[in-house]
């Protein structure tokens, strides 16, 4: 085994403890860590970040409209068609990997162990990039949080907009 | 109050419809002809050619969807009616493109802007693109026909607060401004076209052209897309298509079509990607290049007011003060017009997240925005789009250039002119980087200098055009000016994808009133007339 496969195996095939799960795994977060495909963890740490002020400040609303969020990504993503999917499955693995964090972020520390403005300053750093790629990660996931977040009914209230009632 | 769905009425009737997706085993159907597409184009050509007598087969490659399932929520409406549910980018991810994808084609979800082809356009055709028998007085009757078949009329009610904003800062600035023709028959204002009109208000496809068709024998075949054209010794003489199963992906199950006659209507992108992937005869290589978006910017504006862009007809106004300034082939133009605003929709096309991105939703209802659609195609700094075959499918190339960037630097400006002069507290011009404007002045100088870059700044379409050009010169168009192929005898294409440049207006009505044209001239020659 030459010295970069040993790397990448060592390095990406344990994507759950790249990503911090052994180390802390919030309560409130349905997820069974080794069943993970839909990355839920990992959103559960991105959506507080991309709807800060949006989320509701009751933790129990708050709560239900994140995990709300995090089916409405599921569900999104599996509408999306083959090739997008698979992309958008590339970076999600990435993030999940020590070797994507350090490829995408510059270090290796699990998200799950980064404060919250560790996480603004990191989307901030791939908005600003001059490689297009880092701008079309940060654009795939703002618009998939934030098309599925406000894709509910329920998270409509803060904007005072709701369907007519046609019919009775 | 219950409203009649004219589609479930329908096939309680006997419509001839096959859902493909509940198909379990290969079949092959016939028909003197087959039309690919149910959208402006295709159903038009479906109920002109059921009307001359003519068996059809129309082929969607989306599903059967009616007023039933329209709830006027976007989670339903983007997956169910659009292209990529509404998530289609170009190849750098720069252009976000809204495309239908149901019976109806677009014309289930847009916005019901009817304008008909401007003269500069075709003037500019038959100058430069050799297309001959379009010009405006030809077209007339066509067009008077089409806004006949459709209801077309001028909006007669009072713009909604988000139109108003447009014509009221026209109106302060002296520019010119219309209001505009919608094609609705007893609309209810709600302002949902966009996602399918819950009431069958909006007369699309949907709900006019193809249950006349289907009302004359015609079949629908729905959730099959075509794969490939087969032909020999310049003729077609089949069409492949896969099943597709209820969520869009094959099911394994192939149909095959056969006819006297085969019309393209599957839209720009779609009818030139189906021709390359079938290897069509195209010595010049024309085929998918010169596609054609409208690339359009957005500009928000905070007004004191309840705005409530949700609400009431989307589109009612337009000006074109700055669509022809500089004459067809000088630097680009764009339309001013305005777009529904609805939370989806307005949380993906505006900047950043977190507290800033918060606070504007906050204010969603004060909220105006107003679009600038560029006029692309003419000049030569606009050569437009190519569609690209990939292993899955295909993807648009499409590079922003200088002189789009020159005109997005004075649409940005004119937006927010335009929005200050109608009382605008704020303006903010969609594009990363730029803060709230707090007057006229300040924008001008900030938008003088602002950074504008393909992924920086927000650049939308609704409008696909182009890819498989009209005319007489086969060095630069695929199709005679009544869209028949110039290599294949018995193979049409009615769609956007004929238009040699952009259009300046809103599409749907230039593709109703040349087909109505071309797809008449064919039906006679097919049913036996002159």
């Amino acid at each position: 085994m030459n010295r970069r496969t040993f790397l990448t195996t060592a390095l990406v095939g344990t994507g759950a403890l790249a990503l911090g799960v052994n180390l802390y795994h919030p309560p409130q977060v349905r997820v069974s860590a080794s069943l993970d495909q839909s990355h839920r963890l990992l959103f559960s740490l991105l959506v507080p970040v991309f709807l800060d002020g949006a989320l509701p400040n009751t933790q129990s609303l708050r709560v239900a409209a994140q995990n709300r969020t995090l089916d409405a990504i599921v569900a999104t993503m599996d509408l999306l068609p083959d090739e997008s999917r698979e992309e958008l499955e590339q970076l999600l693995e990435l993030l999940e990997s020590r070797l994507g964090l350090l490829l995408l972020t510059g270090n290796m520390t699990p998200l799950l162990m980064r404060q919250p403005q560790e996480l603004v300053a990191m989307l901030e750093a791939w908005r600003s990039s001059f490689l297009d790629l880092m701008v079309t990660a940060y654009q795939g996931l703002r618009e998939l949080v934030l098309a599925s977040y406000y894709s509910c009914p329920e998270h409509w209230t803060r904007l005072n907009y709701e369907k007519p009632r046609l019919f009775n | 109050m219950a409203i009649e769905d004219p589609i479930v009425t329908g096939l309680a009737g006997g419509w001839k419809h096959i859902d493909a997706s509940q198909l379990t085993q290969d079949q092959t159907l016939e028909a003197d002809v087959v039309i690919v597409g149910s959208g402006a184009g295709g159903g038009v050509a479906a109920e002109i050619m059921a009307e001359a007598g003519l068996s059809v087969i129309i082929v969607e490659g989306g599903p059967l969807k009616s007023s039933e399932s329209f709830n006027m929520e976007e989670r339903r409406a983007y997956p169910n009616l659009y292209q990529q549910a509404a998530s289609m980018k170009t190849k750098d991810k720069a252009i976000g493109i809204f495309q239908g994808r149901a019976v109806g084609g677009s014309t289930t979800i847009n916005w019901t802007t009817s304008i008909r082809t401007p003269e500069n356009a075709l003037r500019f055709w038959a100058e430069h693109k050799s297309v001959e028998g379009l010009s405006k007085e030809a077209l007339a009757p066509w067009f008077d026909k089409m806004e006949q078949r459709l209801n077309i009329t001028k909006w007669p009610f009072e713009p909604n607060r988000n139109n108003m904003a447009l014509k009221q800062g026209c109106e302060a600035l002296g520019w010119d401004y219309t209001v505009i023709k919608r094609n609705v028959a007893g609309c209810w204002n709600t302002g949902y076209c966009g996602m399918g009109c819950p009431v069958n208000a909006k007369q699309s496809m949907l709900v006019t052209t193809i249950p006349a068709a289907l009302d004359r024998g015609a079949t629908l075949v729905s959730r099959a897309k075509v794969s490939k054209i087969e032909h020999h010794n310049d003729k077609v003489y089949a069409l492949k298509a896969q099943a597709f199963t209820e969520s869009l992906r094959p099911s394994g199950v192939q149909l095959m079509f056969k006819a006297r006659h085969y019309i393209l209507s599957a839209g720009a992108i779609h009818t030139p990607a189906l021709m390359m992937r079938s290897q069509l005869p195209d010595p010049n290589k024309l085929l998918g290049k010169r596609t054609f978006l409208h690339p359009t910017l957005l500009s928000g504006a905070l007004f004191s007011d309840a705005i409530n862009g949700h609400s009431g007809a989307p589109q009612s106004i337009y000006s074109d003060q700055f669509v022809w300034q500089d004459g067809a082939d000088g630097e680009l133009g764009y339309k001013l017009e305005v777009p529904p605003i609805h939370p989806v929709l307005i949380a993906s096309k505006s900047l950043g997240y977190g507290q800033s991105h918060a606070e504007l939703m906050a204010q969603f209802n004060q909220l105006q925005v107003t679009i600038a659609l560029v006029r692309d195609g003419y000049h030569e700094g606009s050569p437009g789009g190519q569609v690209l075959l990939t292993d899955k499918g295909y993807t648009l190339d499409y590079p922003l250039t200088d002189a789009f960037w020159r005109a997005a630097r004075r649409a940005f400006a004119s937006m927010a002119e335009l929005q200050f002069a109608a009382g605008a507290q704020k303006v903010l011009p969609m594009s990363e980087g730029m803060p709230y404007l707090p007057s006229w002045q300040a924008a001008k100088e900030a938008i003088a200098e602002m950074p504008l870059a393909p992924l920086k700044t927000v650049v939308a379409s609704a409008h696909v055009m182009g890819g498989c050009p009209l005319g007489e010169d086969t060095s630069q168009a695929m199709v005679n000016s009544q869209g028949r192929s110039h290599y294949l005898e018995n193979l049409s294409v009615m769609d956007g994808s004929l238009f040699p440049t952009s259009l300046g207006a809103n599409p749907q009505l230039s593709i109703y009133g040349i087909t109505a044209r071309n797809a008449s001239l064919l039906a006679s020659e097919l049913s036996g007339g002159v």
